[in-house]
């Protein structure tokens, strides 16, 4: 089940297809759609690579992903404003201090709700594992109280978040418009997945963890405490699913404690589509999902989820798997 | 086996025997009762109405059983089909003005034969593959209608949705006469049309599962390895089991606008609604269908009464907004509950009930 012999021209009629728009598009605008494209896609990716790795190792599928990465925006969005007040970093004029605060509050998301990820883990999952019913009925009843549990404390309207003031705006490259922010979230995203893809290649945790998709009960003969392992993996998923929510509610510009739900369905088709358990899956997935995303709702507005779910129907019939395999 | 019978036909020569002595049975003809005489006995709308919405997410949840405890698979979109039924009830009634009694069996014919397409065509894409892929598919699917439903406002009204009238007897301003001191009017008359619906509906689905195809279903969800190695193609048992349960449920999203005479996505297709049901199910307990009443009954009063409780809440605690927040969040406290019920009570209200009572049972005989 791989891209065999023919694979160059699987990749060309894909590749064909997504250059397609242009026809319909000036080059100027299409070189725009391209790049929010690719930025939502990176976005994407951080939400679904997190998803399909949790569900590639611990074989949970976990449905308050969603709350997850919704927590992320709101502690996000606390240590931005808290930072900002305390230094007034957000504010400068600087683009060292503007990107150090963005930093900051991306990091302090991630780690937050990594430790959230350890607590839902633990206390929520650990107990179900092996019966694929009830961690279904867990993980919602996590993803309520967790959804919930924002409204308490942050209240239930919707906040808007503060973007530092380098990221607004745009560049004018010979009539091309390119906004700042999604060019940055495009970078971050392709040093996320790089990282993790060296981790994952490269290491020996990395190994195990591969292994772990593959065959769990290996990997515990082999002497490896595995449920250490699922602990870990819960709690990097956790921390990209925040680090995609704090970025994704820059993009947006603004959060409300339902955000999850909405993303989560994109999560769950770009894990479908790039194959469960494949961070280069979830990449390909992602930008599939975020280019066709961006070009069809330039073109006819009300169609644009209905392609991303065409896409979704066309990749079940032709390759149900997904495009990659587990632990690529 | 000296007699010569399968086990299937023992057990249901057993049950035909002890069918009106046990002591379910009692309580079944007490519910129905019941249901029958509501608007008799409450003269008032508010508890009419939450007595019939009961009923209709009775068969809601009996249908989500179907797919859920006697199957095995896990459909997060069930509440698709739903909407499904009430937004064609809605559509032909409200927006395209088509007020008779053939039009409004047409919307539910049309209904109930598009979401057997689509969960035919949904089961095909997903399960094909892995049970697991389904939940997620059928999740993405209502989530996509959900969106398709509140942007398409030339057809279904956008996120107001649709108000109706319905014909003839069924229209509220409709009277039929006076019996036993109460006003007979469409509602009465809608109240016990849907009621008599819903049970058909309902005893339609008691035979599907006692059906031999019911027994391949359970055997499927027992030890699927087991129903391929017998010969028996489980992928399309499980295909016919969720358009089965899709048809119903459509049946049942057309009852509930018949009643409320509104549709709108947050009323009748969303995931909040999917949440309810699948506690539902939880509360009630999997693989029962008889656990949809106590599911229903157990969530819809509380939540007819958690206002008040609110209201009380906050003139307790003046002062703290935290704790007025936190009292507020009646949701919070279901999602709790949900991570309880599914570690200690697995099994449901109906599931315990008929646990402790085969296991006196037992102790009895022996």
């Amino acid at each position: 089940m791989t891209f065999s012999t023919r694979s160059w021209l699987h990749k060309l009629i894909v590749i064909a297809l997504f250059l397609s728009p242009i026809l319909l598009i000036s080059p100027k605008t299409y070189i725009t759609l391209t790049i929010s494209g690719l930025a939502m896609g990176m976005l994407l990716f951080l939400v679904a690579s997190g998803f399909s790795l949790i569900f590639g190792f611990l074989s949970v599928l976990n449905l308050a992903h969603g709350a997850l990465f919704a927590w992320g925006a709101y502690i996000g969005f606390t240590a931005f404003s808290f930072i900002n007040k305390w230094t007034g970093w957000g504010g400068s004029d600087s683009v060292v201090l503007n990107i150090a605060i963005f930093f900051l509050s991306l990091l302090a998301a991630g780690l937050f709700v990594a430790l959230l990820g350890i607590l839902t883990e633990r206390l929520v999952i650990r107990p179900v594992y092996g019966s694929h019913l009830f961690q279904i009925f867990i993980t919602v009843g996590a993803m309520i109280v967790l959804e919930e549990m924002i409204r308490v404390v942050w209240g239930p309207d919707d906040e808007v978040m503060p973007v530092p003031l380098n990221f607004i705006g745009s560049w004018d490259i010979f009539d091309v418009v390119i906004s700042k922010y999604p060019l940055i979230a495009i970078i971050l995203g392709i040093i996320i997945y790089l990282t993790l893809y060296a981790i994952l290649k490269k290491t020996k945790l990395g190994t195990v963890i591969r292994a772990g998709v593959e065959n769990p009960e290996m990997v515990q003969i082999m002497g490896h405490n595995i449920y250490r392992y699922f602990t870990g993996v819960f709690a990097v998923g956790s921390a990209l699913a925040a680090i995609g929510g704090g970025m994704w509610a820059t993009f947006v510009k603004s959060i409300n404690p339902g955000m999850g739900g909405e993303v989560i369905v994109f999560a769950l088709i770009v894990a479908i589509i790039g194959g469960l358990g494949s961070m280069t899956g979830s990449v390909v997935g992602a930008l599939m999902v975020g280019l066709s995303y961006n070009y069809v709702a330039y073109l006819i507005p009300k169609a644009a989820l209905g392609i991303t779910m065409l896409l979704l129907v066309v990749i079940l019939l032709v390759r149900p798997t997904g495009l990659f395999e587990e632990g690529t | 086996m000296q007699d010569g019978l399968t086990p299937v036909q023992r057990f249901r020569l057993r049950e035909k025997e002890s069918r009106f002595r046990e002591p379910f049975f009692f309580l079944k003809i007490g519910i129905l009762a019941f249901f029958m005489a509501t608007p008799f006995l409450f003269r008032s709308f508010e508890i009419t109405d939450v007595v019939l919405k009961i009923i209709i997410f009775s068969t809601l949840v009996a249908s989500y059983d179907i797919i859920l405890g006697y199957t095995g698979i896990v459909s997060l979109g069930h509440v698709l089909y739903f909407g499904i039924g009430s937004y064609f009830v809605g559509i032909f009634m409200g927006k395209l003005g088509w007020i008779s009694y053939g039009h409004l069996a047409l919307a539910l014919l049309i209904a109930v034969i598009l979401s057997g397409i689509l969960s035919i065509l949904i089961g095909f894409f997903s399960l094909r593959i892995r049970a697991i892929f389904f939940a997620m598919v059928t999740l993405a699917f209502m989530e996509f209608t959900y969106i398709l439903a509140s942007q398409l406002r030339s057809i279904t009204g956008g996120d107001d949705g649709i108000s109706f009238k319905l014909p003839g007897i069924l229209a509220v301003d409709y009277t039929f006469g006076h019996f036993w001191g109460i006003d007979v009017n469409g509602r009465i008359i809608s109240y016990y049309l849907i009621f008599m619906v819903c049970l058909i509906l309902f005893l339609f689905m008691l035979r599907f599962t006692h059906s031999p195809l019911g027994r391949v279903l359970q055997s499927i969800r027992d030890n699927e390895p087991r129903s391929i190695a017998i010969g028996y193609k489980t992928y399309m048992y499980q295909v016919i089991a969720s358009t089965f349960a899709s048809c119903v449920a459509a049946m049942a999203g057309g009852c509930f606008a018949i009643w409320v005479r509104y549709v709108s996505p947050d009323s009748s297709l969303s995931v909040p609604i999917m949440l309810d049901v699948l506690l539902m199910v939880i509360v009630g307990g999997m693989g029962t269908l008889y656990g949809g009443i106590f599911g229903a009954t157990f969530l819809l009063i509380t939540r007819s009464f958690l206002p008040k409780l609110q209201v009380l809440m906050a003139s307790l605690l003046p002062g703290a907004p935290f704790a007025i927040r936190l009292s507020e969040r009646w949701l919070l406290y279901f999602g709790l509950l949900f991570i309880l019920i599914v570690y200690f009570f697995p099994k449901g209200i109906v599931g315990t009930a008929q646990e402790i009572f085969r296991k006196t049972n037992s102790e009895r005989d022996s």
